[in-house]
């Protein structure tokens, strides 16, 4: 199954990409994504206890297991107003 | 009643924000108080001078925890109407990067409602900001929005519940 990851701040600048597609195998969790997206790229995995999860748009627990087609955002802390 | 009022204005954007057309749209015959809070790009942060902000966001994402902010407010004080503008792209000095008016028919519920409204949108909502100084640029310090309680970390024992 393929979702959609979604990067944002500076976790773009370190990603490259602002959205990828990533083919996870069934009862893979966030926490499961986001070792699979950091595995090529080690800087990101720096972020990692900053970083919140927000599963189909809504914030996500890491270990929550993730659906073919689901969008996944990995977020820095937020900073707007 | 209805919740939110359709007549709330829950909106990000590229273009200088309406602010005095914002607070206007909010206010009904039945008000007698209009509060509004205008955050504006400041021309320093730690020490330094700022040249510019660039803002970006989850949009979608954003406008969901706007419009969350927005029922619970109405859920919350006694409000008639609320509006939550925030801008996106690049600001420059003096410039409103978000602005918030809430109308009630008395000032204590406007001002507790506005004051909510920014301080849960500063902590919630998916929305990133960018210093540019003359010597560079760096990502702001943000906050780490708490998981909601359904959402919280179970323990490595007890398997996930969906």
């Amino acid at each position: 199954m393929f979702v959609k990851v979604l990067y944002f701040g500076r976790l773009k600048e370190i990603a490259g990409s602002s959205e990828e597609s990533v083919e996870l195998r069934d009862g893979e969790r966030i926490e499961d994504l986001f070792a699979r997206c950091s595995s090529s790229r080690p800087e990101l995995r720096k972020f990692r206890s900053s970083l919140v999860a927000a599963r189909n748009r809504e914030f996500a627990a890491w270990d929550t297991e993730l659906s073919g087609g689901d969008e996944v955002g990995f977020l820095p802390p937020v900073s707007g107003g | 009643m209805t919740f939110p009022s359709p007549q709330d204005r829950i909106e990000l954007t590229r273009e200088i924000i309406p602010n005095a057309t914002v607070a206007r749209e909010v206010r009904a015959d039945e008000d007698g108080a209009v509060a509004t809070f205008d955050g504006c790009v400041r021309n320093h942060s730690h020490g330094r001078s700022t040249l510019y902000l660039e803002y970006e966001a989850y949009e979608s994402m954003a406008l969901a925890k706007m419009q969350e902010i927005a029922e619970h407010v109405h859920n919350s004080f006694a409000i008639n109407r609320v509006a939550i503008v925030h801008r996106l792209g690049r600001l420059e000095i003096g410039e409103t990067s978000v602005f918030i008016a809430v109308s009630a028919a008395h000032r204590a519920a406007a001002f507790d409602a506005c004051r909510y409204a920014i301080d849960n949108l500063k902590k919630t909502v998916p929305i990133w900001k960018k210093e540019f100084f003359a010597d560079g640029a760096v990502w702001a310090d943000g906050e780490v929005p708490p998981l909601p309680a359904a959402a919280a970390e179970t323990p490595a024992a007890k398997p996930a519940s969906n």
